[in-house]
């Protein structure tokens, strides 16, 4: 029953809705580098034709960061599907992103 | 009317993006903080590994030093014992030939002679004590638990306070530059016993116990102070620190005010078998 309610979890996968992200990062920065290529290398894997990635660098464009209530970078907002989520960091931990973007089922 | 600005918009944030952001911080996977007015980029990873990589170098720094003046302390005795020694005691050798070939009633020149002969006699003994000091002979021949003991009987003898070794280390040997590390260090410990501790009773505990080799130097004195045992100042301390660190091992000491300090070290036995 409850693997069930996880593979539902994961519905939006199956359905083939297109993923909207917006990654928050600060120029060139290890981090905000390395968020950038987990990002579009996770995308590839997993949503590959069904992904739509829009970069923001706060040094560039703060008023959006503000906008969004971004506190640090990279923050990676994912804005459609529904509901909305928020993961920070360099995105290196591919399983914990998965599952936080509701890809895979969130085994803790 | 009231002056109060108003407040400031605080960003909402939910429980589980405040663990998730504070997980990002600790795992520096952030490189820049979003304020109202400015971006700040931080570099704490890159900043900390440059401090690691910098402590790194001037450990291996500190180490390749000791290994240096390890060397040169043993060519120095080396030559202290080889050269002057020998020159010393051939003088000894003429002496008393020529306290044999001098005419008994000339007393004045025997007297010369003998006087002479127990000088040379004092002079071969410093040679031999400093070269023991320079570079202890006994740690390549005896090892360092006898050598420790060697030590310890010789500082009751020059000090008055008593000094007991208790080990279970049996005959275990070690390599030479863990061997004299240990020993500078107990030596080292030592000495600030004699200089600063007043104490009357100092103990040197050197054990085996879970893979690791503890010393431990104890005394009764007055006690060290917290400030002073990590004073930038206590170079004799800084200097035992390194030798422990160049090993992977670690040192601690504590001093009680009235009931004495203890020193404490730790070193992985992989690194000195």
């Amino acid at each position: 029953m409850k693997s069930h309610k996880r593979e539902r979890r994961g519905y939006a996968k199956s359905r083939g809705e297109t993923y909207v992200f917006r990654l928050f990062v600060v120029g060139n920065e290890s981090n905000s580098t390395q968020a950038r290529g987990n990002l579009a290398r996770l995308c590839e894997e997993h949503l590959k034709g069904r992904y739509q990635i829009e970069t923001v660098d706060v040094l560039k464009d703060a008023a959006t960061a503000h906008k969004n209530n971004v506190l640090v970078t990279p923050t990676l907002i994912l804005i459609k599907p529904f509901p909305k989520v928020t993961v920070f960091g360099n995105l290196s931990d591919t399983r914990q992103v998965l599952a936080a973007l509701r890809l895979i089922g969130d085994e803790r | 009317m009231s002056n109060r600005k108003p407040p400031v918009p605080r960003s909402k944030i939910r429980l589980k993006e405040a663990e998730a952001l504070v997980r990002a911080l600790k795992t520096h996977q952030v490189d820049g903080i979003v304020g109202e007015r400015h971006i700040m980029i931080c570099r704490m990873k890159e900043v900390e590994e440059k401090l690691e990589n910098s402590r790194d170098q001037v450990r291996a720094l500190a180490a390749r030093l000791q290994f240096l003046r390890e060397s040169e302390r043993t060519a120095i005795a080396r030559e202290l014992h080889d050269e002057f020694g020998q020159t010393l005691t051939s003088l000894q050798l003429g002496l008393a030939w020529i306290a044999l070939k001098v005419a008994p009633q000339q007393q004045a020149v025997q007297a010369k002679t003998r006087l002479l002969s127990a000088l040379v006699t004092s002079m071969i003994q410093s040679v031999k004590r400093i070269a023991v000091e320079l570079r202890p002979g006994a740690l390549d021949e005896l090892g360092l638990v006898k050598t420790l003991q060697s030590e310890a009987h010789e500082f009751e003898g020059h000090t008055g306070i008593r000094c007991r070794v208790k080990t279970n280390l049996g005959k275990s040997t070690f390599n030479r530059v863990g061997s004299v590390s240990i020993f500078r260090i107990a030596q080292a410990a030592l000495t600030n016993v004699s200089q600063h501790a007043q104490a009357s009773r100092a103990t040197i505990v050197l054990v085996k116990r879970n893979n690791n080799l503890l010393l431990t130097v104890h005394d009764n004195g007055k006690g060290i102070t917290e400030k002073l045992a990590h004073s930038h100042n206590s170079l004799g301390i800084i200097g035992m620190r390194e030798r422990a660190l160049a090993l992977d091992g670690t040192l601690t000491l504590r001093g009680s005010k009235g009931k004495g300090t203890t020193l404490r070290v730790q070193i992985p036995l992989s690194r000195i078998l």
